[in-house]
């Protein structure tokens, strides 16, 4: 038995000194004899002293998900491990904090359940994987996409669908190497919030808001179909501090969600009428006399023919009879809303997802605007902005390979597409609706899309219509998913290709609420097998070059951090009054202007004012005044709500352990009452139905859900095929298609019907 | 240490290191020679084996029996844990190091073989009481806190193989076999 005892061993383990002591038997013993280790390797004894004394290294990281919080990180990392997070102290947005989802984030880097290797399906669903070298991985793909291109003679029959699963600026380097490939197919716009930059675009020109932290100075606060208590946790205490100055707060939502908890007045509306609320309150302020004269004649343009069409056609009975808020209500809250000033409503994502979106965000942006509150320090009617998003792009703009071919149509650009287009080129790429994917894909023809790429996205559990999508699928002849995790779309793929975490790549980060960047630094390395989609589009490009040199444009090189600084320019390094990009390597930066939109009444619309009467709006096929647009005709017994959960984000986290503790499965949450007479008890079995499809799923009862409706969060669960989009179609909102390439979609302007399973 | 265990002790480690069905059949056919006696592997579906192993231990799907010991050891289970980094700092003491290091967890079950192979060989033939004390510590303090569960779950999981049997049958064989020769620390 040797001398050394457990506990000396766990000394020198823990204690560095103690270890050189251990270690002096290594180059006492010549330990360069035959070893049977394959793995393994010696090394020599002088660089065995890695050692770390309790302290850490910390680096900048920026979480990259679809947030109005876009909070700044601090990693601390120990032996090359990344131990904890903390929020971004010097923000005054993040103040320190993050959300349950960020302080996950160690988990989620760690989790058992990462995608480590690249792999292939032996047949898509059949669950036979089997794992294959990068090099083997590119080599098939890229012999695919040439096949596709001497078949068809142009690239059109490869497509791309990706969105918000990754805000990281580098991450555009996926666009960037398909432009690499040539003129590809795209699925071009955006689930979220497409119907509101509409509407704010023909009102004032632009979507831009108020800094979130300037409504602390606001005296009356409508949060309209928005639940920043789960879903912008930072700004709730901006919302607080508002309070305790003496304003007061409405929450208007048809869930009781926690910020109606909070509020000092909640309003449970009826679903879709957001623009009648909005007007009959208009025609109550314009009836009391308490419109803002002077701004209205001062900065808009459209206000008599509004106010002729309020005084004709809305009256407050009928307001509260299509929004099920009593009259007086509405009454008294539009004076006080006129009458404290600055007010400011904060328009949600959610109220606009309807067929009849657009037209109600244009009603609340006039209420806001009739009152003089848009263009001031605490109003504002705040929807979002990307004033701060003026990067370079340099991953994204990529050059076609010389004679490559294309679609010769119009094609359509997203909201986050800031390039502009080249002069020349007759040749574009082939642009599909992003919310009508599964019928894009079953229906193009000449070519049909052959291929599809998939990153920063989870098509299978985010896009609409489940049940024709997986039909899409099944027509491609090749899919390539790129993700962390195995979700559902990952399980319909031929290739999987694991994709690093914000720990694992350096790249740049704002947000579309608040006006702070941050650099998201490589923290760690890379664990398993992960590369960066930077990297992976080198990879291919490599790859491509190989097997037909000419063949695709993307530079080779892989220093993710020299591509992350090539997307800062002059108008970043003032717009942050930054002298270089690592600046940011000692925090986060705030914009040192355009926090007050519109505060010198020049609007960006056509007359330069806020348009009350859009003709432009008019021409897209619109009214041109905000008028009351009716909702989407019921089509089964109860609505279909299915908003964002509090343990992730659309379908990330929530496959996450510490999630699954809290929120362990999905429930279909109904009223007591709506239950009752579908004798549904908590925790039953239910099959909730539509004319799209079916869900079967536990109940649970909370009268938080309106008699009229049933709610269903959207997610992604590890060890449950629950996919609420088996309910939820593709009919488009109404607005979208001017600014951010096609219509939204009308996510909550669905129906179902419950019964027991 | 004889020379077919250690044979043995190498196919286990090359087993749970497999990229592929070809490896698994090749660490097999090792696994299968034993101690001179031989087991007929008859017709063995290797890509069938393949898509179990990969089930079990690699991807892409949640694994069912995850191949790092910071999985079964840690309170919460995860990847790179405190524990990974103890075993980390114990190659480091016996002069080995991962090559990998930062990508692959340093406590994945095929690297933790391969480290038993060093450490047993240095005992062995290095005029040094350090070796044996490391083994006897990485065998007792820590291979004995995680390999038995993580049998146990590779054993009962929803997927199973008559490969992955075997690969399981000899690493349990031979992990009792060094539990019942190595006496352990005084404590």
């Amino acid at each position: 038995m040797t001398q050394w005892k457990k506990n000396e061993i766990e000394k020198a383990m823990d204690c560095p000194m103690t270890r050189r002591r251990f270690m002096k038997w290594l180059t006492a013993a010549g330990v360069a004899t035959a070893m049977p280790c394959s793995f393994l390797r010696s090394q020599a004894a002088s660089a065995a002293g890695i050692v770390y004394e309790g302290g850490y290294e910390t680096f900048r990281n920026a979480c990259p998900r679809n947030c109005y919080d876009s909070c700044g990180i601090v990693t601390y990392v120990k032996d090359g491990v990344a131990q904890f997070v903390e929020g971004a102290p010097e923000s005054t947005f993040t103040n320190g904090g993050l959300c349950v989802k960020g302080h996950s984030y160690i988990r989620q880097q760690y989790s058992p359940d990462r995608i480590k290797y690249p792999m292939i399906q032996q047949g898509r669903g059949s669950g036979n994987w089997k794992r294959i070298s990068w090099e083997e991985a590119m080599t098939r793909i890229s012999e695919k996409l040439i096949e596709i291109n001497e078949k068809d003679g142009s690239m059109l029959g490869l497509a791309l669908t990706k969105y918000s699963g990754n805000f990281g600026i580098t991450n555009y380097g996926v666009e960037g190497m398909f432009s690499s490939l040539g003129y590809t197919t795209r699925m071009v716009g955006t689930p979220c919030w497409p119907a509101g930059i509409d509407a704010q675009n023909y009102d004032m020109g632009n979507m831009w808001c108020n800094d979130p932290e300037d409504m602390v100075n606001a005296r009356y606060i409508i949060l309209w179909g928005v639940n920043p208590a789960w879903c912008s946790v930072h700004t709730m205490k901006y919302i607080y501090e508002a309070k305790k100055r003496g304003a007061k707060v409405l929450c208007i939502d048809p869930v009781l969600t926690q910020t109606a908890a909070k509020a000092d007045e909640y309003w449970q509306t009826k679903t879709s009428e957001d623009g009648a609320l909005a007007l009959g309150m208009a025609r109550h302020i314009l009836d009391k006399g308490l419109v803002d004269q002077d701004w209205v004649a001062n900065n808009s343009v459209g206000f008599n023919e509004f106010a002729d069409y309020l005084r004709k056609e809305v009256t407050v009975e009928w307001a509260a009879e299509k929004s099920g808020v009593p009259a007086d209500r509405i009454t008294q809250v539009a004076e006080e809303f006129a009458t404290n000033n600055p007010a400011t409503i904060w328009i949600g994502y959610g109220m606009q997802r309807h067929v009849n979106g657009g037209a109600s965000v244009r009603a609340i942006d006039a209420l806001v605007a009739m009152t003089g509150n848009v263009g001031k320090v605490g109003g504002g009617a705040r929807y979002g902005h990307l004033m701060t998003w003026g990067f370079n792009y340099h991953a994204m703009i990529q050059q076609t390979p010389k004679g490559a071919k294309g679609y010769l149509g119009p094609a359509a650009k997203g909201e986050f597409d800031f390039t502009k287009k080249a002069d020349g080129p007759s040749y574009s790429n082939r642009t599909f609706n992003i919310n009508k994917t599964a019928r894009e894909l079953l229906n193009a023809t000449d070519p049909p899309v052959r291929a599809l790429w998939v990153s920063c996205k989870n098509p299978l559990s985010q896009d609409f219509d489940r049940n024709k999508l997986v039909e899409a699928f099944k027509k491609m002849e090749m899919v390539v998913v790129v993700d962390q995790f195995f979700n559902q779309t990952v399980e319909q793929a031929d290739i999987v290709l694991p994709v690093t975490t914000l720990f694992e790549e350096w790249t740049v980060n704002v947000g579309y609420w608040h006006y702070w960047l941050s650099i998201n630094e490589q923290s760690v390395k890379p664990l398993h097998e992960a590369k960066s989609n930077i990297e992976i589009a080198a990879a291919l490009s490599k790859k491509m070059n190989e097997l037909k040199p000419g063949s695709c444009t993307f530079p080779t090189d892989t220093d993710t951090k020299e591509w992350m600084s090539k997307e800062f320019n002059k108008g970043i390094y003032d717009l942050f009054g930054l002298n270089s990009w690592e600046d940011l390597k000692k925090g986060m930066h705030k914009a040192k202007t355009n926090l007050l939109p519109w505060a010198d009444g020049k609007f960006g619309t056509p007359s330069g004012k806020y348009e009350f009467k859009s003709d432009l709006c008019s021409k897209h096929g619109f009214n041109a005044l905000p008028r009351y647009v009716e909702g989407r005709k019921p089509y089964d017994k109860l609505r279909l709500l299915t908003p964002h959960t509090k343990f992730g984000l659309h379908s990330q986290f929530i496959n996450l352990d510490w999630m699954e503790d809290f929120n362990p499965q999905p429930y279909v949450y109904m009223n007591p009452g709506t239950a009752r007479s579908r004798n549904i008890a908590e925790g039953d079995m239910v099959i909730v139905k539509n004319k799209t499809g079916k869900v079967t799923i536990a109940a649970s009862l909370t009268d938080n859900v309106p008699m009229d409706a049933v709610l269903m969060y959207e997610a992604w669960f590890k060890n449950n095929d629950y996919n609420c989009q088996n309910l939820v179609d593709d009919t488009s909102a109404d607005m979208g298609g001017y600014k951010a390439g096609a219509p939204g979609v009308a996510i909550h302007s669905q129906f179902a019907d419950v019964v027991k399973a | 240490m004889d020379t077919v265990k250690n044979t043995t002790l190498a196919a286990l480690r090359n087993f749970f290191l497999a990229r592929s069905g070809e490896e698994l059949n090749a660490a097999c056919i090792t696994l299968a020679n034993h101690n001179g006696k031989t087991k007929d592997l008859g017709d063995m579906d290797w890509e069938e084996a393949e898509f179990a192993f990969n089930k079990l231990f690699v991807g892409p799907m949640a694994l069912q029996a995850p191949p790092y010991a910071s999985y079964y050891i840690e309170a919460e289970p995860q990847l790179m844990g405190e524990s990974t980094l103890k075993v980390r700092r114990l190659y480091d003491m016996a002069g080995l190091v991962s090559p990998l290091q930062g990508h692959l967890p340093d406590d994945h079950l095929g690297v933790e073989l391969d480290a038993a192979l060093g450490l047993l060989s240095m005992a062995e033939h290095l005029d040094a009481e350090e070796p044996s004390a490391l083994w006897h510590y990485f065998l007792h303090e820590h291979l004995q806190t995680w390999l038995p569960q993580f049998l146990n779950q590779a054993r009962n999981a929803e997927t199973g193989h008559p490969a992955v049997d075997l690969a399981l049958d000899h690493l349990e064989a031979w992990f009792n076999d060094q539990e019942t020769k190595q006496e352990g620390f005084d404590q």
